[in-house]
């Protein structure tokens, strides 16, 4: 069979690279059940170090940074994991063979992670709400808790896909991920969790709070994201 | 005939150490070119080099014609590589592995063509299974299914028998030669004998300079490896 071969489109090479990343997590299940494990450790910690709040105004007030605490070292185990499969057996390299845009790999892996946290979250925010909030009363607009969710999420993926990559080759890559990831994240993680704080707590002018919060949250994941896709082909090919 | 591969005083410095140093070659289509060193000879650098997977320091290297660094994705499309790590994902099915590589490629009938590779290297009958149930020698068996999906014309060969038993050798070694025909094949090896009787062009590689480069015809086997073994006594750069 003599074999033809056309340039398969930008968005095709994406798509396909997406569906191995979930085609391997369904059948492994291996970054889901990790990063869903680990939260649910954490809210445990939490539940036992703030058992013995009595005042309800404190809990709604820790309530955003506990959330972010715990979102930030969940999507840190499973940026992890996200190159390991790729280092195994020398994939990423086999990709690299591949004529394709190095962006492209970017883009397929960052939208792999954001849906790999962002189903952690579906699981984990009910509970938090179950663990702390139940007994207190969160302000009228909680529904709004997913647009910080959401900016949070693809600018945590999004940058940590990027420095995963550069540090998948490093000695000490968990504890280098993680010396690299907090810093350069803290604007964004400052961002939502105010956001969030404002949206638990509900007091007046609450919004005042909320949409800045979230402008500068969205603002800086369109910039580092755009400087993650840019900056990938030299780091991936370092 | 146009060269499978031409390079000119191709360099790679990692550091201050040169690992490859202004080597110059031609390559002609068809041939088998057997590279030989000892450790840290520079061999994989320029199999890295001449693959696209790493960028030359210095110097210039065209594949079919094709300027590596600057159309190194036109290149690729003519490239395949077989290493001792097989980059197939092994929670992924053998028939998953090899649809993935072949729709990156863009393959026109991907799945025709997965069926034809996985029937060559007869592995057919194991195609839904992952290929982490797989032993050494059929992961091999894929690996070298991967890397002729797109049927590439050249075909760069890393070690590819580190870890394969005899039996697995001898399988690896007629899906090879059942490959040979129109295809340039470029081969890292430790095994002077095996290589030495695979190629049609030698290379000998010592502290990331040329050594010795030919036709096999030149060269007489004993002093061949009398060579060889001078240049593992003079170690690496």
């Amino acid at each position: 069979m003599s074999v033809v071969l056309k340039t398969p489109s930008t968005f095709q090479q994406y798509k396909t690279l997406l569906r191995k990343d979930l085609e391997q997590e369904f059948r492994t299940k291996e970054m889901i059940t990790s990063m869903g494990i680990y939260a649910l450790l954490v809210l445990v910690v939490f539940g036992a170090a703030l058992g013995q709040t009595t005042q309800a105004l404190d809990l709604l007030q820790v309530s955003g940074g506990l959330l972010w605490t715990l979102i930030v070292f969940t999507s840190l185990l499973g940026l992890n994991r996200s190159f390991n499969h790729e280092k195994e057996q020398g994939c990423l390299e086999g990709i690299l063979l591949v004529p394709l845009d190095r962006s492209v790999i970017f883009l397929a892996k960052a939208t792999s992670n954001i849906l790999f946290l962002l189903a952690v979250e579906v699981i984990t925010v009910p509970l938090f709400y179950f663990f702390f909030l139940t007994a207190v009363t969160p302000g009228e607009s909680f529904w709004l808790l997913v647009l910080p969710l959401l900016v949070g999420t693809i600018g945590m993926a999004g940058i940590g896909t990027l420095l995963s990559t550069i540090t998948v080759n490093t000695r000490g890559k968990d504890v280098m991920l993680a010396v690299l990831f907090v810093p350069i994240i803290f604007p964004l993680l400052f961002a939502c969790a105010s956001a969030t704080t404002a949206i638990i707590v509900g007091a007046e002018g609450a919004m005042d709070v909320f949409y800045p919060a979230l402008l500068l949250a969205a603002g800086y994941d369109v910039i580092m994201l755009l400087l993650s896709w840019v900056l990938y082909d030299f780091v991936i090919s370092a | 005939m146009q060269a499978a591969i031409t390079t000119k005083k191709l360099s790679k410095v990692f550091g201050t150490r040169k690992a490859v140093d202004n080597i110059s070659l031609e390559v002609p289509q068809g041939a088998f070119l057997s590279i030989f060193g000892p450790n840290g000879a520079g061999k994989t650098t320029l199999l890295r080099m001449l693959s696209t997977l790493s960028r030359p320091t210095s110097g210039t290297a065209k594949l079919m014609g094709i300027d590596l660094k600057e159309d190194a994705d036109k290149a690729r499309e003519h490239i395949g590589l077989i290493s001792h790590n097989s980059m197939l994902y092994p929670d992924l099915t053998a028939e998953q592995n090899l649809l993935l590589y072949a729709q990156l490629y863009g393959v026109q009938n991907p799945h025709e063509r997965v069926m034809e590779m996985l029937e060559a290297v007869e592995l057919k009958h194991r195609r839904l299974d992952v290929v982490r149930t797989f032993s050494r020698g059929m992961t091999q068996r894929l690996s070298i299914a991967r890397a002729l999906i797109n049927d590439p014309d050249v075909v760069f060969l890393d070690e590819p028998y580190s870890g394969l038993d005899p039996h697995a050798v001898e399988i690896f070694d007629e899906l090879i030669a059942s490959q040979r025909e129109g295809r340039t094949f470029v081969m890292v090896s430790h095994d002077l004998q095996k290589g030495f009787d695979m190629c049609t062009h030698a290379l000998v590689l010592a502290r990331g300079k040329e050594v010795a480069f030919g036709p096999k015809e030149e060269f007489e086997f004993g002093a061949f490896s009398l060579l060889y073994r001078e240049t593992v006594g003079m170690g690496v750069s």
